[in-house]
């Protein structure tokens, strides 16, 4: 079970993390190629396994600024399928949203991936486990959480590159909000609020940390995300072999200090690394692609320096 | 109700009977549940929706015995339907927790939002009163958490105002204990007020129904329609959504004259044709018929989202699409009311 192969260890014995920055102009190019080539960077043993992909999938989304593109959900599809992963399913819980179909129609998922019976679990509706909290952070001791995630061996978050007006940002680690089904939780899974947003998001991701993360920042959304900000063209994605240091290069990109984002930091501690000097840079740096993005003013104390200027 | 017409058929059987019946009939478990997707465990909410579904088919096909054939009967029998009702109220009565409430999955320790359901469809089967009294009575007796005085005094303090726009002493249900209000359980708790008669109501029955309908209102979305229940977070207004706000005008069709009400039905009326989800499309049917609002002929469009993914193979979406291509259900009538 992937959630059990790796999360809880201290950065100083974790060994250096793996971040690629790929520029990506648009969704009509060879997303398949440029992902594959990124991939194969980074010697994924999915040969066999049931890959999971969970995306982004938050609302109807016509205009395609809040949810992750269904064009790159393919195209990752493709890509693990050509690794020879046994299976891909594309699994997803909106959060606020009961009409999970609905979303995924309006998104065209069925467009690029053909119909989804056998395709995608909506896993608001999954059958459950109880399982222990692996970190206490919010005082949560056992989780209900669905079979397919349990049963899955390799989970790749697919977030998009947004700004958060209760978290700062939402990218990989967030994104696994998604997972806690809305059958024992609700829409929104609001027990999981009131335990504390970012106590909650260590500790699911402590629970079940991704084992990789590719994150759509070809189009994100920047100023009072993650559904009623501004889109914002960045032309990028970014993936990687450890979630904390994928979400720390997307902050650097999007001109924050991943420290002062509470959640981050925290996961800095326990689930992957935030240091710079920890995480190996593939493609391009980012500060060559960094991207300022418009924050709410509660969130103006995470910009760096850079995003002043 | 609307009978069936002929342009209601596909390949010359109806959806109802191609599609919904035999998907509903056939994922029933052998402990009498039914899951959220055939096969999956018994759980107590579609176990609640495919019960009250299928006694609407029950009750249309009895009355069509009576009267002229238009259309082929539905091909499966009385008592194999009696069968699924009683091993599927068995397993309802069987799931309930010691203090009144349904938990999400039998064996789970804590009740929350299914109670509403479950008590509506253990009443419409005329099954256990005691146990839909002690089900409402868990619901009159179970409060969100926002309202309370210290959660006022901290949001105020917080300037918690600035960022959501609601008035918190109006309370609704959540959909977990311990949790806020929220606009679907409360409206699915309102509906099994509704609908299940009085005397089987505890005492303060009536002012949890008041507040929570107060809450309604003011968590609409500025304009109309609902969302989930935020209407405005950072000045920003909410975008309202199809199954909030069908649930919400379900709940307060005693107020179809207020102008919310109506505005309401405006902005479904327009969404209607965007609806790209069969369950979303169901319910919607459903509501614009109660509200006697002209609505086009169901089926076409639900057989071709049918034919783009099954369904998902979602229990749910099943039972409601197999309710609205019946017409409006005993447990929505304006004539039926607690």
């Amino acid at each position: 079970m992937s959630a059990h192969n790796n999360s809880l260890m201290p950065s100083f014995r974790r060994p250096p993390s793996c971040v690629a920055i790929r520029r990506a102009p648009n969704y009509q190019i060879d997303l398949a190629a440029l992902l594959d080539e990124t991939l194969r960077e980074f010697d994924l043993k999915v040969q066999g396994i049931s890959v999971l992909l969970k995306p982004n999938f938050v609302e109807p989304d016509p205009q395609g600024v809040i949810n992750t593109h269904p064009a790159l959900v393919a195209a990752a599809r493709e890509c693990f399928l050509r690794m020879g992963a046994r299976s891909v399913i594309v699994a997803e819980g909106p959060g606020h949203e009961r009409d999970t179909e609905g979303i995924l129609e309006t998104n065209r998922l069925r467009h690029y991936l053909g119909p989804l019976a056998g395709k995608f679990v909506d896993l608001n509706l999954d059958d459950v486990r109880l399982v222990p909290t692996r970190t206490r952070a919010s005082g949560v001791k056992e989780l209900y959480l669905p079979r397919t995630v349990l049963e899955a061996g390799f989970v790749v978050s697919m977030p998009k590159l947004k700004t958060h007006h209760w978290a700062g940002v939402t990218l990989s680690l967030k994104n696994m909000f998604g997972i806690v089904p809305g059958n024992c939780y609700g829409w929104p899974k609001n027990a999981l609020h009131w335990a504390g947003l970012t106590q909650s998001i260590l500790d699911i991701n402590s629970t079940v940390r991704p084992d990789f993360a590719i994150v759509d920042g070809i189009v994100g959304m920047e100023g009072n995300g993650p559904l009623q900000g501004d889109a914002k063209p960045c032309g990028l994605l970014v993936a990687g072999n450890d979630p904390v240091a994928v979400d720390a290069t997307c902050a650097r990109i999007m001109g924050l200090v991943p420290e002062r984002i509470d959640y981050l930091a925290q996961a800095g501690l326990l689930l992957g690394h935030l240091k710079r000097e920890n995480i190996r840079e593939l493609g391009e740096a980012p500060e060559s692609v960094r991207t300022c993005f418009a924050v709410l003013d509660e969130f103006k104390r995470l910009r760096s320096e850079h995003a002043h200027s | 109700m609307p009978e069936r017409s002929p342009e209601n058929t596909l390949g010359g059987q109806p959806l109802l009977e191609r599609v919904c019946v035999p998907v509903l009939l056939g994922a029933q478990n052998a402990d009498g549940g039914w899951g959220y997707r055939n096969g999956g465990q018994s759980a107590v909410e579609p176990t609640s929706w495919v019960l009250l579904a299928l006694k609407e088919v029950e009750e249309s096909t009895s009355r069509e015995v009576e009267k002229p054939r238009t259309v082929q009967l539905l091909n499966f029998s009385t008592p194999q339907l009696l069968n699924s009702f009683n091993a599927g109220v068995r397993w309802l009565r069987e799931s309930q927790l010691s203090n009144g409430s349904w938990p999400s999955f039998a064996g789970q320790p804590r009740g929350c939002w299914v109670t509403a359901a479950a008590s509506l469809a253990l009443y419409t089967h005329r099954d256990s009163p005691d146990r839909v009294a002690r089900g409402l009575h868990w619901l009159v007796e179970t409060w969100p958490v926002e309202g309370r005085l210290w959660r006022r005094i901290g949001a105020k303090l917080l300037r918690r105002d600035r960022v959501v726009r609601m008035d918190l002493s109006l309370r609704g249900w959540s959909w977990t204990p311990g949790t806020a209000s929220w606009v679907e359980p409360t409206s699915c708790a309102l509906i099994a007020f509704h609908h299940i008669p009085q005397e089987l109501h505890p005492r303060g029955a009536v002012r949890r129904r008041r507040l929570a309908e107060r809450m309604l209102y003011d968590r609409m979305c500025p304009g109309g329609g609902w969302n989930s229940g935020n209407p405005l977070v950072y000045g920003a207004a909410g975008v309202p959504r199809i199954g909030p706000t069908v649930w919400a005008l379900l709940a307060l069709q005693d107020y179809r004259d207020r102008p919310e009400t109506r505005g309401s039905l405006d902005w479904l009326e327009q969404a209607y044709s965007q609806i790209q989800g069969p369950g979303s499309l169901a319910l919607a049917h459903l509501c614009l018929l109660l509200y006697n609002r002209p609505v086009p002929a169901l089926e076409p469009s639900l057989a071709a989202l049918n034919s783009n993914n099954q369904f998902l193979g979602d229990t749910l979406v099943a039972a409601w699409a197999a309710m609205a291509l019946g017409g409006i259900p005993r447990w929505l009538s304006p004539e039926i009311r607690g």
